[in-house]
């Protein structure tokens, strides 16, 4: 798909390699080994979260690795029943954009639909109802808040998957919906209007009309909203705790035991295992996981018994990241937090 | 624009009026309406019906309605030389196959889909035999329910298509979507069962060979009900299978 161009020996040698026993790898990892990872949160000061990815940054001279950067950016947009797309609690668009010194093989076209296939799944995933957060929507049947999820790929150095999903969770953790107020119009009650009798005067009073027990209507009575000046950026979004993480499975071709596949690919590993399982998983506190997509890529055959063990076998590493990534997130959500307070105590 | 000012004019934009029906006040816990949940709307297949193409097939499930042709193998055109044959799958809906009008115009779901169709294909085809060539696929979509039900049916009528024209494949690709509404596994979801559903399921595999190609799932499902999604489809695809190979047999009579 992405390969970059890999000669048949190569081809042939990195996968006896990954099937021989033990399984040896170019970077002397184990087949479900990770490169390092590296997260920061608050990268972008415009976004309203926002998070930088890195997976397999050489250690000596801190370059290479698969590069992600995601910002999620909230829009005020008009709820109509009618022509527009703004809905009723928000919505959510996700785009992933790879720029083209990450893919210097790839054709423009190429890149576009590259580029088109990993928003698609991307979007399938995070938009769907299932996940959807209780707090985009700012008034019912006039304003919502869209959110736009925009992941950039910097550089490719295989497991984009992964890396994606990875910086879309912690940016989604970082977003801060901002609060707001409605606003509404009422009239002043006029002194006299008490003593007017009725058949006097022939106005209708909004507050009459409300009070009639034929009126079932029930009448929003916020017209617009403003935006409260509080200390702080506003609400993370809801059951934030909820957004999954993405695990792929390299299945070499050839490999007939149930078990043979192995994790975070590099970009030659890549090319000489064209089959590969998505998984994503999300693990809510209190009952079982849930898969949120499942996706099989590249050509080549499985078993469903294949598949059986795969994605019991992908539940257990996808639960390891997901520790992992929850630890760091707290993390930096101290560090911003509290330890950035200190500091700026001590000063 | 010269607006007459004088004449009532009618609002700039018009839409539909949009009617409650009767599926939208299904509640969790109501049994499916029209069919059990482990029946598939009935399928009609026929190879041959475009006659300019090297192989084709119409399908028709319910209110889907898919018309596939096949073009090739024949060379491939600017591109630098190939070892493997490509498959290349291009799907289009047509303007009035949905409730909103489609702009006839490339848009996103179309590529989502042929990129599933593809998915399900590739490893079916033994696209080795073919260096410098291409195959064709054109895909359009009539009348569409549900995206779920296009990606499979789409699938199915690919998959006849390309025995139609005559490609070596390693076995007929069937296809059949699942989705868990409330508990229950309900087999080919229309529409407005999709939206009900809590996440839906496409599996793509060759019954003749048991193997799998694709398996396609969104939204929220526990891993036992993704795999008891996963069965139920094989299952169907079994009996998919013998359909779509009578339509063949039919078709190679005449």
């Amino acid at each position: 798909m992405t390969s970059i161009s890999t000669s048949k020996a190569e081809i042939s040698y990195i996968q006896s390699g990954l099937l021989s026993t033990p399984p040896l790898r170019a970077d002397g990892r184990g087949l479900h080994d990770f490169r390092t990872i590296s997260l920061e949160t608050g990268v972008a000061p415009l976004a309203n979260g926002s998070a930088h990815l890195n997976i397999g940054k050489n250690p000596h001279d801190g370059g290479g690795g698969t590069e992600v950067l995601a910002a999620a950016k909230l829009e005020v947009e008009n709820v109509d029943l009618g022509g527009g797309e703004g809905v009723d609690g928000g919505r959510i668009v996700c785009t992933v954009s790879c720029s083209p010194s990450a893919y210097p093989h790839l054709s423009a076209p190429a890149l576009d639909d590259l580029q088109h296939d990993m928003s698609t799944l991307l979007h399938q995933t995070l938009a769907h109802p299932s996940l959807h957060p209780p707090n985009l929507g700012i008034l019912t049947g006039k304003k919502s808040w869209l959110l736009n999820l925009d992941c950039v790929v910097l550089a490719d150095a295989g497991n984009t998957y992964d890396a994606l999903f990875m910086a879309a969770r912690a940016a989604l953790w970082d977003c801060k919906v901002p609060r707001t107020r409605a606003v509404e119009y009422k009239a002043a009650a006029a002194p006299g209007a008490q003593a007017v009798e009725s058949g006097e005067m022939d106005v209708d009073h909004d507050a009459e009309a409300q009070q009639s027990g034929f009126d079932t209507r029930s009448i929003a009575r916020a017209v617009d909203f403003e935006l409260p000046d509080y200390w702080d950026e506003g609400k993370v979004l809801g059951g934030r705790e909820r957004w999954p993480v993405c695990v792929t499975l390299n299945v070499p071709p050839g490999s007939k035991g149930p078990l043979v596949h192995y994790l975070d690919a590099i970009p030659q590993e890549e090319a000489a295992t064209p089959l590969r399982l998505l998984l994503v998983f999300s693990f809510p506190p209190a009952s079982s996981p849930n898969l949120q997509a499942m996706r099989v890529l590249g050509s080549g055959e499985l078993e469903s018994d294949q598949i059986r063990d795969f994605v019991a076998n992908g539940e257990k590493h996808a639960h390891k990241i997901w520790d992992a990534l929850n630890g760091k997130l707290k993390e930096e959500d101290h560090r911003r937090g509290q330890k950035a307070r200190d500091r700026f105590a001590r000063r | 624009m010269a607006l007459d000012r004088r004449r009532i004019n009618g609002p700039e934009e018009s839409f539909p009026p949009i009617f409650d029906s009767d599926a939208l006040q299904w509640k969790v816990g109501d049994a499916r309406k029209d069919r059990s949940p482990a029946d598939i709307r009935p399928i009609f297949l026929q190879p041959g019906l475009i006659s300019q193409a090297n192989g084709s097939a119409y399908i028709e499930t319910a209110k889907t309605k898919i018309a596939c042709a096949v073009y090739g193998p024949r060379q491939s055109k600017n591109t630098a030389y190939s070892e493997m044959g490509r498959l290349n799958v291009e799907v289009k809906f047509t303007p009035f196959s949905c409730i909103r009008r489609r702009a006839p115009m490339r848009d996103a779901e179309d590529r989502s889909i042929a990129v599933a169709i593809h998915q399900a294909l590739v490893s079916s085809v033994r696209l080795e035999l073919l260096p410098k060539s291409t195959i064709d696929i054109f895909v359009t979509i009539i009348e569409s329910d549900g995206l779920d039900g296009c990606v499979a049916s789409g699938s199915v009528a690919a998959s006849t298509a390309l025995a139609d024209a005559g490609i070596e494949l390693l076995g007929l690709v069937t296809s059949c979507a699942a989705s868990v509404v409330g508990k229950e596994i309900w087999l080919d979801p229309t529409e407005e069962e999709g939206r009900l559903s809590k996440g839906t399921l496409v599996l793509s595999c060759m019954p003749a060979l048991k193997k799998v190609t694709s398996v396609w799932q969104t939204g929220e499902m526990k891993v036992a009900e993704a795999l008891g999604c996963m069965d139920a489809c094989q299952e169907k695809c079994t009996e998919i299978h013998s359909v779509v190979a009578q339509a063949l047999l039919e078709s190679a009579k005449i």
